[in-house]
């Protein structure tokens, strides 16, 4: 819910209550003064009759509006208001009346004198004050609204601009600036206090992005010194076999340490959002290129390769992640295959399925994605590629699964 | 060839000095930020071989230098960081390659040689060893004068072992440099001898002579002795 649409929501409720307790207020008021100023018209009009009735001696006859009875022998009675319905003859319904009646002794006789008026005017009144209220209650909601409306727009319009210039924000732009200005004490708070916690992202960004290459070149550095010197080692005529052999297993290992800490800081760089630049992505192409690399690793391992490839999987991605995910799946599917075993690749729009005849997995398939996850503990490989698929996967917002039915290993990737 | 190599790690430009040496190059080495500016301002190279990460500056910086005083020296950029950022911004201030640690000796010295093929200073367009003759721009093979039909990973390999010859060139190094950094992925290279043996069969197919040798569990090496 918008901020205006909140605040005109609790005016209305609020004026509205206000306005129909008023309204009512208004009307028992109105009507207390108008029976008061009613009363006081009728006293008025008894004593007009009894002294007519003093001098006359007659009984006057002006039903419904006055009704004089004799009655005898019963005791005088003072002035007493009620409210009565009375047949009207001609409309033919009952209409209310007011009337004031008392038992009072003219000229040695007991009368019963009832004075009335119509109440018909007090309804029309009540009509009135609901039209009244009602449209004065319109009026003002109205100008209300446009009044807040008016006021929260000028008041608001540096927080929207803020919103908007935060959107805009990414931790690996620099030069980050918020330019709204506002004299409300709050929203100048509200920017400082962004533009510091702001300046704080972009510089913890840097630093942990520093953090990762310096190690990175930390440790490269003297694995590049051990492997050209276990080279140049190797290039002694002298060797004897067994002396080639350590050094080979020496530089082996070596390879290994160094792609074991490029995999870890990928999966660091893919983490920290690293890979800002995006461009539409042929997947098709990608997988047919991959499968070209690849294609010597699978004539060794004689698989049948099974392709299933729609040209129409646009993916907007960074081109190096989408490598990486191509790479790690196939490379996984060759690895963990069996020799004459099967490779089938499906690709359209929205999927990308890779599946590969081999061994059932001894433990749970839900730990296949982690890190340093190995089926065979004594395998060569760290377990970092399906870890490296996931964080991709996780990024990209693509949901990745993993499925094992008749001896076949299934990764779907859903874009 | 004279080459200039930019890197502060002693151990290391050691290394490479000794191994380009061998290769018959002439190297100068520079440690720290303001030796390359000396050198570079004073002396004229043929190829450059410079480190990002230098005590004293950073060596994008060195870039510009470069340009201005050895305009005509083929630059290969070697960084530890293997940073995307890096490689694109070095590429584009005219850097002519780029190369990341940990590298082998073989990739770096293939990877010079045709830097210097491209810049004419090591006798253009063709590569002789013997009776195999290859003509880098066509990519055609010649044995005794013949062609021979080699596919594409066939002759890459090829040309990596007679830029590497007399040495020994491990599997891990011929994978990296003719599938890419990302066929390590694999922890069997078996496939590359398959290669090998149709290699060694099409040379001999047109009388020439097997150069390749099986070096125990290190590699290969192409050699004449």
């Amino acid at each position: 819910m918008k901020l205006l649409q909140k605040t005109n929501r609790a005016y209305f409720i609020v004026s509205g209550t206000a306005f129909i307790i008023a309204g009512i207020v208004f009307y028992f008021v109105i009507s207390y003064f108008f029976k008061d100023q009613l009363n006081e018209k009728l006293f008025h009009d008894i004593e007009n009759i009894k002294g007519t009735i003093k001098k006359s001696s007659t009984i006057p006859d002006y039903y419904p509006f006055f009704e004089i009875r004799e009655v005898s022998k019963q005791p005088e009675q003072s002035f007493k208001a009620t409210d009565t319905l009375i047949f009207d003859s001609f409309g033919n319904k009952n209409i209310p009346y007011h009337q004031i009646s008392l038992i009072t002794v003219i000229n040695d006789k007991e009368y019963f004198i009832a004075a009335r008026d119509t109440l018909i005017e007090e309804d029309d009144l009540l009509e009135v004050i609901s039209i009244v209220t009602g449209i004065i209650f319109i009026l003002l909601l109205v100008s209300l609204y446009f009044i807040n409306r008016r006021l929260s727009m000028k008041i608001w319009e540096p927080f929207y601009k803020t919103l908007d210039e935060l959107k805009e924000f990414s931790h690996d732009k620099p030069g980050f600036t918020l330019s709204s200005e506002s004299e409300l004490y709050e929203f100048t708070e509200l920017n400082t206090t962004l533009k510091k916690l702001t300046e704080k992202v972009i510089s913890d960004y840097q630093s942990l992005k520093r953090f990762t290459e310096d190690a990175s070149h930390e440790i490269q550095t003297p694995l590049a010194v051990i492997q050209s010197k276990l080279e140049t080692l190797m290039q002694d005529p002298d060797l004897k076999k067994d002396q080639a052999e350590l050094i080979n297993s020496a530089y082996v290992y070596a390879l290994r340490i160094s792609k074991l800490t490029q995999t870890l800081l990928l999966l660091t760089k893919i983490a920290n959002d690293q890979f800002p630049d995006k461009k539409d992505i042929n997947m098709a192409e990608l997988i047919e290129e991959k499968i070209k690399m690849f294609e010597d690793l699978m004539t060794e391992k004689l698989l049948t390769l099974g392709k299933d490839i729609n040209t129409d999987c646009i993916l907007t991605t960074n081109f190096f992640l989408a490598e990486s995910l191509v790479i790690n799946l196939l490379g996984n599917a060759i690895k963990h295959n069996v020799k004459n075993g099967v490779l089938n690749i499906k690709l359209d729009k929205a999927h990308l399925e890779i599946s590969n005849s081999g061994e059932a997995l001894p433990v749970s398939p839900m730990n296949l994605f982690d890190r340093f996850y190995k089926t065979n503990m004594a395998s060569d490989s760290p377990g970092l590629g399906l870890a490296i698929v996931r964080e991709i996967c996780r990024l990209n917002k693509w949901a990745v699964c993993y499925v094992f039915e008749d001896n076949i290993h299934k990764v779907v990737v859903n874009f | 060839m004279k080459i200039l190599i930019i890197e502060d790690e002693k151990e290391l430009v050691l290394t490479i000095k000794n191994f380009l040496e061998t290769e018959g190059c002439l190297c100068e080495v520079a440690g720290t930020y303001h030796e390359a500016e000396d050198s570079l301002s004073s002396y004229n190279y043929d190829i450059i071989i410079l480190d990002l990460t230098l005590p004293g500056g950073d060596g994008l910086n060195l870039i510009n230098l470069i340009k201005e005083t050895n305009k005509q020296a083929g630059l290969l950029i070697v960084s530890a960081k293997n940073s995307l950022d890096d490689k694109v911004k070095g590429l584009d201030m005219g850097a002519d390659d780029y190369i990341t640690k940990p590298f082998h000796l073989a990739e770096l010295n293939s990877r010079i040689k045709s830097l210097a093929r491209r810049r004419h200073f090591d006798g253009g367009n063709e590569i002789i060893f013997n009776e195999i003759k290859v003509n880098v721009d066509s990519g055609e093979v010649f044995i005794n004068g013949e062609t021979i039909e080699l596919t594409r990973k066939e002759y890459e390999i090829l040309l990596y072992f007679i830029v590497n010859r007399n040495r020994v060139i491990t599997r891990e190094s011929i994978a990296e440099h003719v599938w890419g950094d990302e066929i390590s992925y694999v922890d069997n290279f078996d496939f590359i001898y398959s290669h090998i043996k149709n290699i060694r069969k099409k040379i001999e197919l047109k009388n020439g002579r097997n150069y390749l040798h099986n070096v125990y569990g290190m590699g290969y090496k192409f050699t004449d002795r």
